[in-house]
């Protein structure tokens, strides 16, 4: 054994926030589609590079580092998808617990946020598996507390106007669509997902999906002429 | 471009997913085409229709929650390590196992003790080392320690423990094991002496991916800028042909802490200044680097481009 080898420092502890992962921190409200440059994305991956190669040695202060770039948008993705809080809290968890395992086998041969993308969609993907066999999705979700409440009374409140009538439409509409969403096939819906609510491009969605951008591409259409087809004598 | 391909794609077109060419061609399309524009409007509407169940985005409590709930977790979980790993010596997990075994600790502060005993000993040049205590020498070769069993009745322990056995490989490298031997030093060693003496080596034989992946790894993450000047040198001429190359070095470009990779990097990419990405880094450091030197040499590169305007 080196001598040297015995001589590296240790770096486990909080020293290693610096200024500049506070930073990379900062940026991450942005939304994917405003993602910068060429010249952007190569300065963010080299943040998060760091942080991994940290977290890579067992360092979780750099691993919640690089889960705050992350989470928001995880949890809006998952709670948009699943509309409940229990459940997108329970795929938040395992989802970073996963990468927080596995983070030693993460070869940088894609970037982290495809990779991260990768474990939360297909843990969206099993649960929404699991909801189509036992048909239990109601459009009824629960808090963290346990209690139920309608999604779509949130919809009426967030778009309400002065009109009763008006908030009413709404939350016929919101109902139908949610209503519409569940009819199809989980990849269609998650690509749906990705695609029309989180404005991601579809050939990020193919990477996520491991597949094609044709085939997300055409996963894309299928879903949207489902879609209209369900909802068109709303129009 | 007929009526059927154009529904087809309509949807691509409203997400923004058509090249620059197709988007003009349907545009063109539907303004001379009313049952099309007809169709462009119908989804258009429908992508509104969608809007109607919001994306919000999760409230701070809520966020704060999932938070916490992870910490928690995170405090008991373990890393499944690559399978390289368990052959690699991590000080920190073993001084962290050394921490929960009470009966591993004290055990090696009784070889510590009696080998510290014992230098004095042969110090003070008071005959030989006594038997059975363990020399530094051979402490550092003790690879782990697997049991300890006492024997009843008497004061004797038997400790078992595997011993690392230094080994050496001498051939050239294109030998297999001695490139893979090279190929595990340059990423892993804690020595920079030895990363930089297999990266150099490394650097002859970069047409091989295996050879570029491990180059491109040191370029990236190697803590000593002497090996990542190294493995630049040795994937230079690949910066046209590997485009894993080309964006690790436009990395280094714009990040690396070392003045000399930075502008070492920057002559590399001087074959393909061309390229979109590198354009716009070189836009951007020529406007804002605080290197004069790299400045300057942007300004230069990009001068010496053809324009496309």
């Amino acid at each position: 054994m080196p001598a040297e080898a015995v001589a590296v420092p240790l770096t486990v502890g909080p020293g290693l926030r610096t200024p500049q992962t506070r930073r990379a921190a900062d940026e991450t409200s942005s939304t994917p589609t405003d993602r910068g440059s060429m010249v952007g994305q190569a300065q963010s991956r080299m943040n998060d590079t760091e942080l991994i190669r940290e977290a890579q040695r067992g360092n979780t202060a750099a691993f919640e580092d690089l889960v705050r770039q992350y989470d928001g948008a995880v949890l809006r993705l998952a709670y948009h998808l699943t509309r409940s809080e229990q459940d997108a809290q329970d795929i938040y968890q395992e989802a970073f617990l996963k990468a927080y395992r596995n983070i030693g086998n993460f070869r940088f041969e894609c970037s982290f946020y495809t990779w991260i993308y990768r474990i939360v969609t297909n843990l969206c993907l099993d649960l929404l598996r699991k909801r189509q066999v036992r048909k239990e999705d109601s459009g009824v979700t629960t808090d963290s507390e346990g209690g139920s409440y309608d999604m779509l009374d949130q919809v009426a409140d967030v778009r309400s106007g002065a009109s009763p009538e008006r908030d009413l439409m709404r939350r016929e509409l919101g109902a139908r669509i949610a209503k519409a969403l569940q009819k199809l096939t989980p990849r269609e819906r998650m690509v749906f997902e990705m695609k029309h609510y989180q404005g991601l491009k579809l050939r990020t969605i193919g990477e996520i999906l491991n597949t094609t951008e044709e085939t997300a591409k055409n996963t894309l259409f299928r879903g949207t002429q489902k879609l209209r087809a369900a909802l068109r004598d709303m129009r | 471009m007929n009526c059927e391909w154009v529904q087809q794609n309509i949807t691509l077109y409203l997400y923004n997913e058509l090249a620059d060419d197709a988007r003009h061609e349907l545009e063109q399309h539907i303004a001379r085409c009313q049952n099309c524009a007809a169709e462009v409007a119908d989804q258009r509407e429908f992508q509104g229709q969608m809007n109607a169940l919001p994306v919000e985005e999760p409230s701070a409590s809520f966020l704060a929650a999932a938070r916490m709930r992870l910490q928690e977790a995170l405090e008991t979980a373990e890393q499944h390590r690559a399978w390289y790993h368990r052959f690699a010596f991590d000080p920190t997990a073993w001084l962290r196992q050394v921490r929960f075994s009470p009966a591993l600790a004290s055990l090696l502060f009784l070889v510590g003790f009696a080998g510290g005993i014992g230098a004095m000993y042969s110090a003070m040049g008071k005959g030989q080392t006594p038997h059975g205590v363990v020399t530094p020498a051979e402490a550092s070769m003790i690879g782990g320690i697997t049991s300890i069993e006492k024997e009843p009745g008497t004061d004797n322990v038997k400790v078992q423990y595997d011993k690392r056995l230094p080994e050496s490989v001498q051939g050239s490298v294109s030998d297999p094991k001695v490139q893979d031997l090279l190929l595990y030093a340059a990423k892993s060693n804690e020595n920079s002496g030895v990363r930089l003496n297999s990266v150099e080596a490394l650097t002859g034989k970069a047409d091989d991916p295996r050879v570029r992946e491990t180059l491109t790894y040191a370029l990236r993450y190697d803590s000593n800028p002497g090996v990542r000047l190294m493995a630049l040198d040795g994937l230079g001429s690949f910066v046209k042909d590997d485009i894993r190359v080309r964006n690790a070095v436009l990395e280094a470009l714009l990040n690396d802490s070392n003045l000399g990779v930075r502008s070492g990097a920057l002559h590399a990419l001087d074959p393909v200044r061309a390229d979109s990405s590198v354009r716009m880094a070189l836009e951007q450091l020529s406007k804002e680097d605080p290197s004069d030197y790299i400045r300057t040499e942007s300004k230069h590169m990009l001068a010496s481009m053809p324009s496309i305007d």
